[in-house]
């Protein structure tokens, strides 16, 4: 049996530097703008940001030196940090349900980049180690992503498993894309009125709400540019590897069987175009408090930002093998559904086979929900009055935190409850058959 | 536009619902009359102190009326929670107005709390927390006697356990 812990190793010495870029500019703005008072004039403040600057850099250096990561004896992920008070975390790479890379701005410039290992059910215990340089970062996420897949590989290297690239975001594709919104369409429009108004009569508050209407809306367009440039998904045997980004890139690994429900939208204007996006729900992913660089709000990926139907079913394949998603029929929703939901109406619809839960619905913005049948937490019916009233229920079924919520909405009363019913016996059927969570594993006895 | 009698989703299970203590609704009618009966009656007292004594009358009776709201919608509340222990899962309901029905998986419970505050300790009962990797799962059960918890929170547990697989 080899050996499964390793010493502990220190992040990049360069990473307390690389930190402190991000927040430097603004203290040293500050200090030149806000400490007028500061008898002595220009000197005394440069001599105070000096010593500011010295302190946060030894303060920057110690807790650099402090915090040191290892494999423990279970060969679980072990990282101890504190200046004064030791605190010591543990990362149970059973529960590992993906690996992001992330490179600021800043970090990139100098070849260095953060390593975040996600764990299901984790909010307490975000792990993030940065700074590693990049080759070290890499071959981190591929030493976590094969011990948590049961592989032993001790403290030699885990070697990083050939990439097949499967597809690539023309960036062409994406401007448009995010241009073809109907929220910035509408803002733009709102936008342009308002400038009108101002001009011809000359107030300022119309030209301040064009401010609002069209920038705001621009500005989401420019994000999402810049967070999806270059878009590309790859294979790998760890896994699909995603990656994206123009300034700060990122770089997320999410393993086999870790996606819990899968969502494909497709907004207004994206029709004529036959382009649709999918998004996945992928337990304890994404979503860091403070500064939220990565891929979404918590529990959420994003498989494919935009692309052609064919394409999206394509990964969809990779990411849910064996299963048949528009294979799987659709029941419509009651007639008395139409006073309910008038304007999605004629896209509410759900259906079940005997892997998937799919529900279809949305106006401006169409989407499909899927679950697989193994991947229920629970199920739920609700009823509010007015639906009551016509005899109306809608079925939950119950994902991991994410972009995904999926949900039978308007059916009439008893087939919602035969509903929830059906999803609970097959979510039991299909958990007993799922698979192990250390997928690489030898059987018992032969390690 | 009626609905059919027979058409009601939130049918209880063969067996039927388990329902929890009427002590609960005792405990939350008096949390809630213990907020709302001194701001009414200190918002009256204010205006009366300054002359307002038409207003205050007025607020006087609104503070009634949200007391009496209050007793008979905390009672149709707290007799509408009911859980059933089933083979392979628990089914939970509450809610007169909103009305919501959860089927929680044995594999799938994460983990199962017992809780209460002062007030409900004081009278012998707990609040049954289950939690799975859903955070909309939202699958409680208030106003349990103290042993009836306990049993269920074991046997919960002890069904997970067996259960378990994964995410």
């Amino acid at each position: 049996m080899t050996e499964l812990s390793t010493p502990p190793r220190r992040t990049h010495p360069l990473s307390p530097f690389a930190k402190a870029g991000q927040g430097l500019s603004g203290l040293v703005i500050a200090v030149f703008f806000f400490a007028r008072d500061i008898p002595g004039g220009f000197f005394a403040r440069l001599a105070l940001v000096a010593l500011l600057l010295i302190g946060a850099g030894l303060l920057g250096w110690v807790s650099w030196w402090r915090t040191t990561f290892w494999f423990d004896d279970d060969g679980d992920l072990r990282v101890a940090s504190g200046l004064f008070y030791r605190n010591e975390r543990r990362l149970q790479l059973s529960r590992l349900q993906s690996v992001e890379i992330t490179r600021p701005l800043v970090a990139r410039l100098v070849g260095l980049a953060e390593v975040r290992p996600e764990v299901a059910g984790g909010e307490n215990a975000k792990i993030a180690l940065a700074y590693l340089s990049e080759a070290e970062a890499s071959s981190l996420r591929a030493e976590l992503l094969a011990r948590a897949a049961g592989v032993r590989v001790g403290h030699v290297d885990a070697p990083e498993p050939q990439e097949r690239p499967l597809i690539r975001v023309p960036a062409g594709d994406l401007a448009l894309s995010m241009a073809l919104n109907h929220w910035v369409i509408i803002g733009t429009v709102l936008g342009a009125g308002f400038l009108l108004t101002s001009l011809l009569t000359g107030h300022i508050g119309g030209f301040l709400a064009f401010v609002f209407a069209s920038g705001l809306p621009s500005l989401s367009i420019v994000n999402g540019y810049l967070a999806y440039y270059d878009f590309t998904v790859a294979e790998s045997a760890d896994g699909l590897r995603l990656r994206a980004g123009l300034l700060s890139t990122s770089s997320q690994t999410v393993p086999p069987g870790r996606v819990q429900a899968v969502r494909i939208s497709q907004p207004l204007l994206w029709r004529w175009k036959g382009w649709v996006r999918v998004q996945l729900n992928v337990a304890g992913s994404g979503g860091h408090e403070g500064n939220d660089r990565s891929n979404g709000t918590r529990g959420s990926v994003m498989l494919l930002p935009v692309g052609p139907v064919e394409v999206a079913y394509g990964l969809l394949a990779r990411v849910l093998p064996g299963v048949d998603i528009p294979g799987v029929t659709l029941v419509p929703a009651p007639r008395a559904a139409r006073r309910r939901s008038p304007f999605q109406y004629s896209q509410l619809a759900a259906g079940s086979d005997a892997a998937l839960f799919v529900a279809r619905g949305g106006w401006l913005t169409r989407g499909l929900d899927v679950v697989p049948h193994a991947r229920t937490q629970s199920v739920r019916v609700t009823q509010g009055p007015w639906q009551r009233l016509l005899g109306l229920a809608t079925t939950h079924v119950d994902s991991t935190p994410g972009p995904v919520t999926p949900a039978a909405r308007q059916r009439s009363g008893a087939d919602a409850r035969r509903l929830a019913e059906s999803q609970a016996v097959l979510a039991g059927a299909a958990r007993a058959a799922s698979r192990p969570e250390r997928w690489a594993a030898r059987p018992e006895g032969t390690s | 536009m009626t609905p059919d009698p027979s058409v009601d989703p939130f049918a209880p299970p063969p067996g039927g619902w388990v329902r929890v203590s009427p002590r609960l609704a005792f405990v939350r009618r008096a949390i809630g009359l213990a907020v709302v009966l001194p701001i009414g009656l200190l918002v009256a007292a204010v205006l009366a102190v300054n002359d307002l004594a038409a207003i205050a009358a007025a607020v006087d009776a609104v503070t009634v009326l949200a007391a009496g709201w209050l007793f008979w919608v905390v009672g149709r509340q707290v007799r509408a929670i009911g859980y059933c222990e089933r083979a392979d899962d628990l089914v939970v309901t509450r809610g007169v107005m909103f009305r919501e029905l959860v089927i929680v998986p044995y594999g799938r419970m994460q983990l199962v709390d017992v809780r209460g505050g002062p007030l409900a300790r004081r009278y012998g009962m707990s609040t049954l927390q289950l939690h799975t990797a859903a955070a909309t799962t939202d699958a409680a059960i208030p106003g349990l006697p103290v042993a009836e918890a306990g049993r269920l929170r074991d046997r919960l547990a002890a069904l997970g356990e067996a259960r378990t697989a994964g995410l």
